[in-house]
């Protein structure tokens, strides 16, 4: 590693997460704690953030998050799409989060071998 | 465990952001000559008192007592490496000063994990709070780099000699 391509990574952090603020259909939350890391999660966010930019989707912004919770699920990722509705994909290797991008976030499909858990519209609601 | 340092420093970055910290600073240090390898992570989070830092060392206890499996490993974790591989491990911390971990390992020593993807540790904790500045020194034998996620974009220089300022007190309490 030198700093021409911290630099280089720097950028591209800049305009990957420059997608959090503003509105955006979809945000992506990665659960980035002891146990995600140690399933491998970084590499899953690596690998969705270059099928995204590969895609050039617009409409996602990235987010990281601690412990969820959700220990012997790991690597976990889950989507809210800013209409409240939640979907969580739990075990996501590198072929599922590819999938993911292509069907989820580009085509607005919800993969279902692959989603764990789906929080209705109303149900988000009640919870806010 | 994880099978690369930069994980560890994953992990406990994550922890300084979920401290609060607005600087984290990570130093990876390789000397051959000496055969040291050593990282340091500092952040200026809300701390912890020594009660909460005995615990968390002594059982592998975690902060968030509201979760429904806490687990606490990951001073565990890198404590062992470093342990393993002939080297010290130390954590300093006080309420209102941050936390700073020091883990010291032998750089040849035959267990030691390689320090892996310090990019995508790095790019992870800049998703993870953009407006955080995250702070990468690298000095691998006499050869120096320095890498801050703000630079040149919101950089506040009077807020890192505060930190700095902060870190050397913080040395001299520990």
């Amino acid at each position: 590693m030198n700093l021409d391509e911290l630099k280089k990574l720097k950028e591209k952090a800049q305009r990957q997460v420059a997608l959090r603020e503003g509105n955006k259909k979809y945000r992506v939350v990665f659960s980035m704690g002891t146990s995600g890391i140690a399933a491998g999660a970084r590499e899953i966010m690596t690998t969705m953030l270059d099928e995204i930019d590969k895609r050039g989707i617009e409409n996602v912004e990235v987010a990281v998050t601690g412990e969820i919770g959700l220990v012997d699920a790991e690597p976990v990722i889950r989507i809210e799409e800013r209409s409240g509705e939640k979907v969580t994909y739990a075990k996501v290797n590198a072929d599922a989060a590819r999938k993911i991008v292509s069907e989820h976030l580009q085509k607005g499909k919800v993969v279902d071998g692959l989603a764990v858990g789906k929080v209705k519209q109303k149900e988000a609601e009640r919870l806010k | 465990m994880f099978d690369q340092l930069s994980l560890n420093i994953l992990d406990i970055g994550m922890n300084s952001l979920a401290a609060g910290a607005t600087v984290l600073r990570i130093t990876v240090i390789e000397n051959a000559e000496h055969d040291w390898l050593v990282i340091r992570i500092r952040d200026n989070g809300h701390g912890m008192d020594q009660k909460t830092l005995r615990e968390i060392l002594a059982r592998n206890a975690s902060t968030k007592a509201g979760r429904k499996k806490p687990i606490g490993l990951g001073l565990a974790l890198l404590r062992q490496t470093s342990e393993m591989c002939g080297g010290a491990f130390h954590v300093h911390s006080a309420p209102g000063e941050g936390t700073g971990v020091t883990a010291s390992m032998r750089a040849s020593h035959v267990d030691r994990p390689p320090l892996g993807d310090l990019n995508a540790t790095i790019f992870a904790l800049c998703a993870a709070n953009p407006t955080v500045d995250i702070q990468l020194n690298c000095e691998s034998n006499g050869e120096k780099f320095h890498f801050s996620s703000q630079e040149g974009k919101y950089h506040e220089p009077r807020r890192t000699q505060e930190a700095q300022r902060e870190g050397t007190a913080a040395g001299r309490a520990a």
